[in-house]
């Protein structure tokens, strides 16, 4: 029993972690039918960001049990950087969405060398910050209380931005220039303001959730082309575009990873690829997609 | 007045092809093996922008069928002594086109940015199969590729490196030649054509009885086999078959080459795959930051030079011209 | 620079190589064109730590020497190129050799791209020194009998070392084994010798889990919850690179360390400054490879290094940069020996003979090179300990052994060798 928990809870940290890149890029894609190689790029950011951002708060004199508000404000701030980087898309809007991707693979490209400008070669970490929350016991399995604080974060992001896309003005926009663009703009909205909110919400989900991760992993030069794979797979999964399928598509690649790990290691990363695989012969839009053309 | 832009193309064509040719005996060694990589990259680039340029269909997972080339190779010469460089040209052809058969049947029900996705994961799997099965691939460390024989000679009193700048360089440029010149009769043909309507309008084209689905399968089947043809040239010129070959931003790197020169164009890939070889290089020796500048590059290219290098070039042309 | 200046320099050169001493014969002007060497090296990736270290041990060679007057009155000159995939590494190797000219190649830290670079340096005839990177795949067939490649010592050495010493300090006290190495054929080649030497030498274990992580992974959770679930007495793991402070990190949490536990990594030294006492408990087997930075009793030489290291990067040294250090120095030497015997400047065939066989003094302790052109170097291990100054864990109970006790003799295959020969304790 114990170690099916164990599988289980891994397989749903996993999950966390994946929806909070996935998250960004569904929400981009929704809205502005773009796909964003570079989520990766920003998830790694946020990592580096935030630990920067502790080791200043902590020599500032903060104490240490503040890093995790402190991470999650290195997020947010950071995800300014998403502005200037919308306003570079914005100049291929108008073009084929071939060229949106390529844009964005240029971003990844650059992003590879400035994180190593910024941080070096050297792969960094908080040390053993994510155990100053102490533990927590479920039953048998005791887990470091931080991993079930990433696991809430994520839940709560997932229920805040589907609370907000779903009942909020504002978020009801934005799916509606998600449905149709040419209509809301007729209707009133303000397409380049919902553009570059949006893609910057993306960004601001990418750097949150590398800063909340990175406690329990580190910041390694390759996570920004590393990711992208795995986020792939989770939107295909779960459908280009759809939240839910970001939420369902990451618990599908956690749990299966968590699984393989468990009674077949050597499966790992295939059994995620079959299950793409699989998922695309039965549903070709994805398990929450619209079917396109 | 029809025929005048006709022949000025053969005759640059015929430039190029002088110049190529007479290029290993102005050229440094060194540069001379620079050229080799931008042949096999020229023609997986023909097979690509046949998908991309003119079918509309962008494949980030095109690396596959290179990396299926190169691995060919290897399994050819080094486990099957099958050393005969035009056998293993068409082999690795015919191998990539049957495993592009499953790929395909998948992915062309999708078109644009999931088609780009899909075919992204695929290039992925693969690389995972390249890693996980190590006894049959060689894992990380890849299989090696033996040096080829050239219509039955096997050249074996050059060393490499003159082997590869001398008469593995002229078979390559023939071949380059051969490619290119089919690739051209088929971007013509009325299949060209057809793909072309596909391209602009999908739906119209189905209305008008134009099998989508399956013209869609036959580009991308033709994209495969010369994927794997610039696959075989890059294995034999490393010498090694590796899985970081199938590796997404290598997939990535196809694109930019692309549109570095011209998806546009049918010449654009070809000089995309030239310059791309020679300034990766140069920026590699000249600073450590190169990818920045690489992307710093294709960010350029992609928002202000969308047709790339050719569409400069025939803007250019076309002012000359008007003059 | 300009024309008077150099000229100034040339004569300032000409003077000093007079002043050298014994090593001048031919004219003094032909002395003073700079030795230019090759250096590659990974700079970004998941290898981007490991060469930097690495280019801080060859920076710390080349200044040394030059400082003394070069290499037989020749300055070195480096230039340096970006090892990354096997493609673009080997058309790096060649511009390096076609076009600059190089008298020496080193460096490479990847197993897949020195099999590939080993092939076309050999075709290429360029003097090349592997710092690292050497699996049991494949070696046999690209390199069979290597004439300008030098390589460094086995993969598996620190493999070899940490079973003996996990058998020495703790045969009978484990029954079930458990593996949590990277996916690639190191990590492979780690675990397979571990088990063969267990084979070998009558410990009876049986394996309860087998965890393959791809390499790089950074969330470990599941598979320590794997691991955790197998109750396995002893862990053995070569995980190298980020992954593994992840993994010490995951595996504290999760209680995985709380001491029934017995741990064994060969390789740990790589990320040893991101292995914080907090989470990296005492008494598991760690491997530093060729250099331990803190051990008692530095060399002069040892210790002159890692105080410069520490000041100019704020960081401690691992074993690439005494990869590196080595393959400068074994070179220097060669070139030193052939030289002094013909009395001119050498050619290359008689560098590379000089080499064979020659014995050094590098960083970490001696070290030389094997007629079969493979290095022989000196390895530390020994048990993680919390008593030092540093925030991370040191090793203790440190013990020394030259690779001729781990490594395969010429002419042999690896796994034959492990079943064989005559390893001790």
């Amino acid at each position: 029993m114990t170690s099916f928990f164990d599988v289980l809870i891994g397989g749903v940290f996993h999950a966390s972690v994946l929806f909070l890149v996935a998250a960004g890029l569904q929400l981009v894609f929704g809205v502005q039918r773009i796909v964003n190689l570079a989520c990766g790029s920003f998830y790694a950011l946020g990592a580096y960001f935030g630990i920067s951002a502790v080791g200043w708060a902590t020599a500032g004199g903060l104490p240490t049990w503040t890093f995790l508000p402190v991470l999650i404000v290195s997020g947010l701030v950071l995800g300014v950087v998403g502005l200037p980087i919308e306003r570079l898309l914005r100049t291929v809007y108008k073009r084929d969405e071939a060229f949106q991707l390529l844009l964005t693979f240029a971003l990844v490209l650059m992003f590879q060398d400035v994180l190593r400008f910024f941080w070096g070669a050297n792969p960094k970490q908080l040390g053993n910050l994510s155990m100053s929350y102490g533990k927590v016991a479920l039953g048998d399995v005791s887990l470091p209380t931080y991993n079930v604080l990433v696991m809430l974060a994520s839940v709560a992001i997932a229920v805040s931005l589907g609370w907000f896309l779903q009942r909020t003005r504002h978020g009801r926009i934005l799916r509606a220039t998600a449905e149709n663009r040419e209509m809301a703009a007729a209707l009133g909205a303000d397409v380049r303001r919902i553009y570059a909110s949006v893609f910057t919400l993306g960004t601001v989900l990418g750097t949150v959730g590398g800063a909340l991760v990175v406690p329990t992993a580190a910041a390694s030069l390759d996570m920004p082309v590393e990711l992208v794979v795995e986020a792939f797979a989770v939107v295909v999964i779960g459908g280009l575009g759809s939240m839910r399928g970001a939420l369902v598509g990451a618990l599908v690649v956690g749990l299966t990873r968590a699984a393989a790990i468990s009674f077949y290691a050597e499966l790992e990363v295939l059994a995620i690829y079959l299950i793409v695989i699989v998922v695309l012969v039965a549903r070709p839009a994805g398990l929450f997609g619209k079917p396109v053309e | 007045m029809k025929d005048a832009p006709g022949r000025v193309l053969l005759v640059g064509v015929a430039i190029v092809v002088v110049a190529l040719a007479a290029f290993p005996k102005v050229a440094s060694p060194y540069y001379t093996t620079l050229v080799l990589p931008a042949f096999g990259y020229a023609i997986a680039l023909l097979g690509f922008n046949l998908l991309f340029g003119f079918t509309g269909l962008l494949s980030f997972g095109h690396a596959l069928f290179v990396a299926i080339g190169a691995y060919s190779a290897a399994v050819l010469t080094g486990k099957l002594g099958v050393k005969s460089f035009e056998a293993i040209v068409l082999v690795a052809g015919i191998v990539a086109v049957i495993a592009a058969l499953p790929v395909a049947l998948l992915a062309v029900r999708y078109v644009r940015i999931f088609f780009g996705i899909l075919t992204l994961a695929f290039g992925m799997l693969f690389h995972s199969f390249l890693f996980k099965f190590y006894n049959l691939t060689g894992g990380d460390t890849g299989m090696r590729v033996l040096r080829p024989t050239l219509f039955g000679t096997d050249f074996k009193e050059l060393d490499k490196t003159t082997f590869l700048i001398g008469p593995y360089y002229y078979e390559c440029l023939a071949l380059l030649v051969v490619l290119a010149f089919a690739m051209w009769r088929i971007v013509h043909s009325p299949f060209g054509l057809h793909l072309a309507a596909i391209r602009e309008n999908p739906r119209k084209a189905e209305y008008l009885g134009v099998r989508v689905h399956r013209f869609r399968l036959l580009a991308f089947l033709i994209s495969a086999f010369y994927g794997a043809v610039g696959g075989a040239i890059l294995g034999v010129n490393i010498g090694q078959a590796d899985p970081e070959l199938a590796y997404w931003t290598h997939s990535g790197e196809l694109v930019f080459m692309t549109v570095l020169g011209g998806f546009a164009s049918f010449f654009g890939p070809l000089l995309g795959a030239f310059t791309f070889i020679f300034l990766k290089s140069e920026l590699m020796g000249a600073t450590e930051y190169w990818r920045f500048f690489l992307g710093v590059t294709l960010a350029v290219i992609v928002i202000a030079f969308p047709r790339g290098l050719m569409g400069l070039a025939s803007d250019a042309w076309t002012k000359a011209v008007r003059r | 620079m300009n024309v008077q200046r150099r000229k100034i320099l040339r004569g300032l050169g000409a003077g000093a190589a007079l002043a050298a001493g014994p090593y001048l014969g031919a004219p003094a002007l032909a002395q003073n064109r700079p030795l230019k060497i090759g250096i590659i090296a990974p700079k970004a990736g998941i290898a981007g730590t490991i060469g930097e270290c690495g280019l801080r041990g060859t920076l710390f060679a080349v200044d040394r020497i030059n400082a003394g007057g070069g290499i037989a009155g020749r300055k070195i000159e480096l230039v340096v190129e970006e090892e990354t995939n096997p493609k673009d590494s080997i058309e790096r190797l060649r511009k390096l050799v076609l076009q600059d000219k190089v008298d020496c190649v080193q460096g490479i830290v990847s197993s897949g791209v020195s099999l590939a670079m080993g092939a076309v340096a050999e075709e290429m005839k360029a003097l090349t020194i592997f710092w690292d990177g050497t699996t049991q795949d494949g070696v046999n067939e690209t390199m069979p009998n290597p004439r300008y490649v030098f390589r460094s010592t086995d993969n598996e050495c620190e493999a070899v070392m940490a079973s003996l010493l996990a058998i020495k300090h703790w045969k009978g006290k484990f029954a079930t084994v458990a593996g949590i190495n990277p996916d690639y054929s190191y990590g492979r080649n780690n675990f397979a010798a571990f088990q063969a030497l267990l084979k070998k030498f009558g410990v009876e274990h049986k394996v309860v889990a087998d965890q393959w992580p791809k390499v790089g992974t950074l969330d470990l959770t599941s598979h320590v919850a794997a691991l955790k679930a197998a109750k396995p007495d002893l862990v053995f793991s070569s995980l190298l690179f980020a992954d593994l402070p992840v993994f010490m990190k995951t595996a504290y949490g999760a209680g995985l360390m709380d001491g029934k536990t017995k741990f064994v990594f060969p390789a740990a030294g790589f990320q040893h400054t991101l292995l914080k006492k907090e989470f990296t408990p005492e008494g598991m087997i760690f491997g530093h490879n060729t250099l331990y930075f803190d051990i008692e009793n530095p060399t002069p030489l040892q210790k002159a290094f890692v105080q410069e290291y520490e000041a100019k990067y704020k960081d401690y040294p691992h074993w690439e940069a005494d990869r590196a250090y080595f393959a400068m120095q074994i070179y220097k030497a060669g070139v030193e020996a052939a030289y002094k015997a013909k009395n001119a400047w050498p050619a290359q065939d008689d560098v590379i003979s000089a080499m064979e066989g020659l014995k050094i003094e590098s960083l970490g302790g001696p070290g030389s090179m094997r007629k079969d052109h493979i290095a022989e170097q000196t390895f530390y291990q020994g048990l993680t300990t919390h008593k030092n100054r540093f925030d991370f864990a040191t090793i203790s109970d440190v013990t020394r052994m030259y690779s001729d006790q781990l490594q395969k003799p010429q002419g042999t295959d690896f796994w034959k060798w492990i079943e064989t020969a005559n390893i001790k304790l």
